[in-house]
Formats: C-alpha cells, sequence, structure tokens
C-alpha cells in the first residue's frame, strides 16, 4: 500500500515541475507553449552532459537549470513573442516548431541512446513497505525544496505580488505602475528553470531519452489545466491527480471482474488514462478543479 | 533511381491526400486538429484489420470510412464553446489514444508489429508496372480530391465555411448552426484522410503504430502552412516540397559524410525550421489563400 | 388587433449578485417601430441579448410569432425570422464585402447548396450594394471598411435572412453623420416593407423620426411606454435621464 504512495508521489514529482511552470506560463502568455517541455528534457541533458565534463553534480545542475532559463527567455523574446502578434494559435504551431528544432538538436548532440547521470550504486532503502532509492529521495527533494522556494517567492515577496498581479491581469498590473514586460520575462525565466528542474528530477531517477519532452507534453498539460490554469500551486494537485489515475489503472487487478486470476491493463494504458482525464477536464472542468483566475477557456 | 523518384512521388500524393483534408479542416475552417493522423489510422488499420480477419478489401474500406466519419464527427462535437487551441489538444489526446491502443491490443492490430503482408493493389502486375499503375491511380486521386475541395469550398457553401472560422457570433446571428457546420466539414475531410491511410496500407503492404504517431500530424501542419493555409494548389505544393525534401536528406547526408542520427534530425529541421520561417516571414504560404475574386465579386 | 410578433413576459436577469433586469413585459405588433431607450445600464443591451439568444434569461418567456422561443441559442431564432445587428460589428478580415453579403442567406448556403445549381443574386446583391453606398468597396475585406460602414452592413446582412423582425442595437452609435442619412433611408425603406423594428438608441432624432412607439427602461424596469412626442411631457422619463445630469451636476 505505501510502495502505491510513493509510486505515485514519484510520478507526481515527474510532473509537477514542468506543470506549475506550464501553469504559470499558459495563463500569462495566453497559448501553450509546447516547448516548455523540451525545456525540461534540456535541463536533464544538459545537466548529464556538464557532470560528464567534470563539473561536480550540484554545479552541473545549477548551471544547466540557468542556462535553460535564459535559453527560455531569448526564445520568447525573439521568437514567441512575435508569433504572438499573429495569434495565439499561430503562437501554438511556432513552439510545436520549436519543440521539433529541440529534438533535432538532442539527436545531434547526444544521440538517440538514452543517458544517465554518473551516479554511485546505492542500496534501496526500506520504509514501511516500500523500496526507495537513494535518487529517488534526492529527486523528491529537489522537487521539494523547488515548490517551496517558489511558494516563497510568490507568496512572500514584492516581486511574487507583482507576478501574480501581471498574470491575473496585466492591464491592470501595468496600470497600477507595474513594469510589466520585465514581469513577463521574469515568470518566462522562472517557468523556464522550473521545467529545467523537473528534467533534472527525472533524470536523477533513471535515464534521459530525447523523446522524454514529448512524452510528458500531454500528462503535464492535463495537470496544468485540471489544477487551473494561473493557480501553479493547483498544478500540484492536478499532478498528483494525474500521476494517481496513472498508477492506479495500472495497478488494479481486473482480474475478478473478468473472471481470471489476474488481469492488468498493460503499462501503455497509463498514459491513455491521463490523455483521457485531460480531455475530460477540457470538457466539463476546463477552470480547473478549484476555479482559477484565469477566465479566458 | 526512376523507381525511387517513383516512389516518392507516390508517398508525396498519400500525403497530399492528408493535407488537402488538414487544410479543410484548418485552413478553410480554422480548426486546429492536431489529431489527424487519428483519422489517417482509421483507413490505415481500416485496411489492415480487414486483412488480418480475411475481409474483402472492399468491407475494410467501408468501415475505414465509416470509422473516420464517425470519428471526424465526434471530433466536431467535442467541447462546442473550447476555444481553437484547446481543441486542438483535446484532438491530439485523442489520437494518441488510439495510437496506444493500436499498440496494445495484438489481437486485433497486431500490437506493436502491427500488420504486415497486406495484399497490395494491382497484385497480379509484375512489380514495375505496379508501380506506374499505382503512381497514376493516387495521382488521378489526388486531382480528384483537389476538385473536390474546389466544389466544397468554391461555392456557397465555402461562404458559409470562412464566416464559421472567421466570425462565429456573426454566423450564429445570420441563422448558422456552426456546430453542424464543423460536423460536415470534419466528416467530409476525415474520410478524404482515412482513403489516404487505406491506400497507404495497400502500399506499403504494412500497418503499425508507429505510423500513426503524432509527429506525422505535425508534419501534416508543416505541410500546409509552407504550402499556404487555405489553398488547395498549396496544400499540394507544401506535400509534395517536403516529401521530395525529406526524401533527398539521406544523400545530402551521405555526401557531406553525417552519422544516421543525421537524417531524423534533418527531417525534423526541416520541418519546424520550414514552419518557423513561413510563420514569421511569409505567414500566407507559397500559395496563399484567395480573398476575394471567384464567383462572388 | 393584430397578433403581436413579439411578446416578452415576466423577464428576469442576474450577473452574479447584480440583478440586471427584473419583471420586463411588452408586447409589439407588426410593423412597428419599437424605440428601445434609456440611460446607461438600465439593461437595454441585456434584454436584446435575451430576445436574440445570445444567452437565456433566469426566468420569463420570449414568444415570437406565437412560438415560445425562451432559451433557444442564437443561430435557431435568427432561423425563425427574428434577427440582430451588434453595438460594434466585428466583420471577417479574409472576406470580401461582396462574398459576406452572397454568404448571409444561411438558407441558401448549407450543405445541400453543394448539390443544387445556384440562384442568380447578383442584381439583388448589386442594389444592396447601391443602396448603402458601398459599391466601391465591395472587393475590400469587410473589416477594412469603417466603423459606419460596418453598422451599414450588418444592417444589409441581416436583410438578407428574409427576416421578419429585425433588432438593432445602437445602429447610429459612432456613425458619421453623411452615413447617418443612409442608414435612416434604408430602415424607412425596410419598414415600408413591412419587417418589424426594435431599435436601440439614444439619438433622439432618429428616435423622433422612425419609431412608431417608444418603450424606455431605467434599472432593470420598463417605466414607460408611450409615443414619441410623449416622452418629454412623461415624468418619470425625464428623471431617468435627467435625474442623472442632476447627479453628475451636485458632485461637480
Amino acid at each position: 500500500m505505501f510502495q502505491f504512495l510513493v509510486d505515485v508521489l514519484m510520478r507526481a514529482c515527474d510532473l509537477m515541475l514542468v506543470a506549475i511552470g506550464m501553469s504559470a506560463v499558459y495563463s500569462l502568455m495566453k497559448f501553450p507553449n509546447i516547448a516548455l517541455v523540451q525545456y525540461a528534457a534540456t535541463g536533464g541533458v544538459l545537466a548529464i552532459v556538464l557532470q560528464k565534463t567534470g563539473m561536480p553534480v550540484v554545479i552541473a545542475i545549477a548551471f544547466a537549470v540557468l542556462l535553460t532559463g535564459l535559453l527560455a527567455v531569448i526564445l520568447n523574446e525573439f521568437l514567441f513573442n512575435r508569433m504572438l502578434k499573429i495569434g495565439s494559435s499561430t503562437a501554438m504551431i511556432g513552439s510545436l516548431a520549436v519543440s521539433m528544432i529541440f529534438s533535432a538538436g538532442f539527436l545531434v548532440t547526444v544521440g538517440p541512446s538514452p543517458s544517465r547521470f554518473a551516479m554511485p550504486l546505492s542500496r534501496p532503502v526500506r520504509i514501511l513497505d516500500a523500496r526507495i532509492t537513494e535518487p529517488q529521495l534526492l529527486s523528491f527533494a529537489i522537487v521539494a525544496a523547488a515548490i517551496g522556494m517558489f511558494a516563497l517567492l510568490y507568496f512572500r515577496t514584492d516581486l511574487g505580488r507583482c507576478m501574480r498581479a501581471t498574470s491575473t491581469n496585466e492591464v491592470l498590473a501595468d496600470a497600477t505602475g507595474i513594469n510589466t514586460a520585465r514581469m513577463k520575462t521574469i515568470i518566462v525565466l522562472i517557468s523556464g528553470v522550473m521545467a529545467a528542474l523537473g528534467g533534472v528530477a527525472i533524470a536523477l531517477k533513471g535515464e534521459v531519452d530525447i523523446q522524454m519532452g514529448m512524452d510528458l507534453l500531454l500528462p503535464v498539460f492535463a495537470s496544468a489545466i485540471l489544477g487551473g490554469l494561473g493557480n501553479p500551486f493547483g498544478a500540484i494537485a492536478g499532478a498528483l491527480l494525474i500521476s494517481f489515475a496513472e498508477t492506479a489503472v495500472t495497478a488494479v487487478n481486473f482480474g475478478p471482474l473478468l473472471g481470471q486470476v489476474v488481469a492488468f491493463l498493460p503499462v501503455a494504458y497509463a498514459s491513455a488514462i491521463s490523455f483521457l482525464l485531460l480531455v475530460a477536464a477540457l470538457l466539463w472542468r476546463p477552470r480547473g478543479l478549484f476555479v482559477s483566475e484565469v477566465k479566458r477557456v | 533511381m526512376s523507381d525511387f523518384i517513383v516512389h516518392v512521388t507516390i508517398m508525396s500524393g498519400l500525403y497530399a491526400l492528408l493535407a488537402l483534408s488538414l487544410n479543410l479542416q484548418a485552413g478553410f475552417g480554422g480548426l486546429m486538429n492536431f489529431g489527424q493522423i487519428g483519422l489517417f489510422a482509421c483507413g490505415l488499420y481500416g485496411a489492415a484489420i480487414a486483412f488480418q480477419f480475411d475481409l474483402s478489401a472492399i468491407s475494410g474500406f467501408a468501415f475505414a470510412i465509416v470509422a473516420a466519419a464517425l470519428l471526424g464527427w465526434a471530433f466536431a462535437s467535442v467541447g462546442r464553446n473550447l476555444q481553437a487551441d484547446y481543441w486542438g489538444i483535446v484532438t491530439l489526446a485523442l489520437a494518441e489514444v488510439i495510437r496506444i491502443i493500436a499498440t496494445n491490443e495484438d489481437w486485433l492490430t497486431g500490437g506493436a508489429q502491427g500488420i504486415g503482408g497486406i495484399r497490395p493493389f494491382y497484385f497480379d502486375l509484375d512489380s514495375q508496372t505496379r508501380q506506374i499503375a499505382i503512381l497514376f491511380t493516387v495521382l488521378a486521386l489526388v486531382l480528384a480530391a483537389a476538385l473536390l475541395c474546389r466544389h466544397l469550398i468554391g461555392g456557397r457553401y465555402g461562404l458559409s465555411i470562412k464566416i464559421m472560422r472567421e466570425e462565429p457570433q456573426l454566423a450564429a446571428s445570420l441563422g448558422y448552426n456552426t456546430i453542424t457546420l464543423k460536423r460536415q466539414l470534419m466528416a467530409v475531410s476525415s474520410v478524404l484522410a482515412a482513403i489516404s491511410g487505406f491506400l497507404f496500407a495497400h502500399y506499403i503492404s504494412f500497418a503499425g503504430p508507429e505510423q500513426i504517431d503524432s509527429s506525422e500530424t505535425f508534419l501534416i501542419w508543416a505541410m500546409i502552412v509552407v504550402g499556404g493555409l487555405g489553398n488547395n494548389i498549396g496544400a499540394i505544393v507544401g506535400a509534395f516540397l517536403l516529401q521530395f525534401a525529406f526524401a533527398f536528406i539521406p544523400f545530402v547526408k551521405d555526401w557531406i559524410g553525417l552519422p544516421t542520427e543525421y537524417v531524423a534530425a534533418g527531417r525534423l529541421f526541416l520541418t519546424g525550421g520550414g514552419l518557423i520561417i513561413f510563420i514569421l516571414w511569409r505567414q500566407s504560404g507559397i500559395v496563399p489563400e484567395r480573398v476575394g475574386g471567384g464567383r462572388y465579386v | 388587433m393584430s397578433e403581436p410578433v413579439l411578446t416578452l413576459e415576466g423577464i428576469a436577469k442576474s450577473f452574479g449578485a447584480n440583478q440586471i433586469l427584473a419583471n420586463v413585459g411588452f408586447s409589439i405588433r407588426p410593423g412597428e417601430v419599437i424605440g428601445l431607450l434609456g440611460p446607461n445600464g438600465c439593461g437595454k443591451s441585456t434584454l436584446l441579448n435575451l430576445i436574440s439568444g445570445v444567452f437565456p434569461a433566469d426566468a420569463g418567456r420570449v414568444i415570437f410569432c406565437r412560438e415560445d422561443i425562451t432559451g433557444l441559442g442564437m443561430d435557431r431564432i435568427a432561423r425563425r425570422g427574428l434577427v440582430r445587428t451588434f453595438q460594434l460589428p466585428s466583420m471577417p478580415r479574409r472576406m470580401t464585402v461582396a462574398e459576406l453579403l452572397y454568404a448571409a442567406s444561411a438558407r441558401k448556403a448549407g450543405f445541400r447548396s453543394l448539390f443544387r445549381r445556384e440562384t442568380d443574386e447578383k442584381a439583388e446583391i448589386d442594389g444592396l450594394l447601391d443602396d448603402l453606398a458601398l459599391s466601391h468597396v465591395r472587393h475590400l475585406p469587410a473589416a477594412s471598411l469603417s466603423g459606419g460602414q460596418k453598422k451599414l452592413l450588418s444592417i444589409a446582412l441581416v436583410l438578407r435572412a428574409s427576416p421578419r423582425m429585425i433588432c438593432l442595437d445602437e445602429p447610429t452609435a459612432g456613425v458619421h453623420p453623411n452615413l447617418r442619412h443612409h442608414m435612416i433611408g434604408l430602415l424607412q425603406r425596410i419598414r415600408a416593407s413591412g419587417i418589424t423594428l426594435l431599435i436601440i438608441e439614444h439619438d433622439m432624432h432618429f428616435i423622433r423620426e422612425l419609431c412608431t412607439r417608444c418603450v424606455v427602461m431605467d434599472r432593470g424596469a420598463v417605466i414607460a411606454d408611450c409615443l414619441p412626442s410623449q416622452l418629454t411631457s412623461n415624468e418619470q422619463v425625464v428623471e431617468a435621464y435627467l435625474g442623472n445630469a442632476r447627479q453628475k451636476r451636485a458632485m461637480a
């Protein structure tokens, strides 16, 4: 039972940071930025590559995450803002195109085979009836720390207040004297950093392949939308819900229902469930489970 | 070499059908369908499943058409008031669910291995003549499809579609049921996509889930954006241009002396790069949509 | 006494805690030109939106040509012959004026039109364009027209739907005086052809020239239903408008 909860939590951690980034930036930019999941992949891959060059893993992660954040800002400034002027649908297609170029980049730099961090081997820890590995604990710690720091920033600082104002109502925030252009840049930077950290958290637990970004796309959308776009902390709840559904659906033994001893759904159906939840969310609860401040759907 | 050119032309023709179909939806109708490959899958697997279960090709065709029309109708009915990019995400998710089912239901679809050995068209001809026969068949069908699209869009009905795309509230105030229009458009264009899938199965003699990956949808999007959104000739031009470009990437790679990853990367780079360039600098594509002129002056 | 074309009974509508309309009811007879007046915020536009099906009422009924159309969507109401224009008309960017006029007849442009031979409507479209002084812009994208031209165009568009009744939302607001003259002419011709009109307006001159009857609203209720000439002598009407002016002067 506890193992089940641990599995859910671990999967949720995979999604959480990227979903928070997605939620924050989607409500601000008013279009779904598909390239965001590639920022996650970039964070993971870059950190691994930097570690291979000899950097200590903590420094590698810090650099990777910051560089990815900067990349997010640059892409936003030179590409997405211009595309957004044409229309939000155009920006979505443009973000798709950028995401393709990321994939191409990964292929030629790290190649199609998966990469992993150079981590010392360790024995899994036993807590109650669950087995947790050290990388998993580390990953969880990173996610928790990131969320904590983001919460502090978002709710306890002036900067956070300005960010919230800009996300909620840009025109009004502008009118009250907030430098919305700078806020937008900061929010894009933070969402890029969060996504990259999310990628690092995934990379720490296992391996990273070039498909990682696109594989995250729909579950992250689902988490962000369920939590309500513009409500980054709702995305945490969204991620937990999606993760629970995915883990439960493949963990439940349908055997008794079908008159067999054991009958499990194939693992691939885990993602199918999250996709169906996404469709359901968009149809019946487009504003999220907890109504967010974003009205546009 | 000429065999190769014939093959690429046939593939271009098959993609042209898909591009014409998506162009009807997105270019004329303003429907951001990111699940186009799911409609193609109806045709592909309709043919394959009929073959698998020893049914006639005709029944496979009938099943494919009906399934596609129903699926397209369902796509249009989903989320009546959903904004364009959200609806795009829904269609993407639904197409991915179809792919997951195709990958896992071995008994029906052959699972990840797919279904092979499908009897090709004109199987009683020798392989040289067969290729030529298929070439002319496909090109004739592309011509027929282009004429059909022109009839659909060039007349009064085309005007209804355009007004639905541009100003849905105005359209409703003039008596148009926009949902009905969307359903009709999706049903017709879905059938076209399924025909492409059916032909594809009987040409390649193989149907597998990797052929219905979402990246295929993105490729078709690139074709219509580059070729010219809202222009039938543009859709065909885009399809042929990108297919021929893709076909020559391996040659370029060999000539420069790059490793194999560069083929896939080259395709991604071309698709993504082409999209970005055309979005930013030639939004109307190679062959722009015609506004005015025609019969209604 | 002929059957009313439109009857409203007990219409109520709130948005959250704001009650915009409370127990609004009146009838319109065929061929009338009703001026719907009232100070800003009295609920005129909301009432128009309710009648035309933009959103449903919380309570009450709307009966059009003996049929209960309460709660129906805008397209179904339009198809039954009750159409409307918008205060700020939004026109397509990728359709010309001429194309838009051709498209305006929904009945003739549905799926079935693919299988039928098209009727020649050029003469009718040309006539409309001439009437509205829009012939010289027929090839331009509809969105490139001036605000006043768009308003004229929107009246032409609803005419093409062969309506029995047209509701107009502030047709002269923001329209150049030169075009206003065209609009009055057009509406007089429409009235002469037997179509019933309901017009939200503030321009008194316009109201006196066109309207056969005035319904005045204030704060979600009908406070007067009289002839245009009787407006200025109606105390409640005067207070509803000037009362605001008095408050404004008091605050200055």
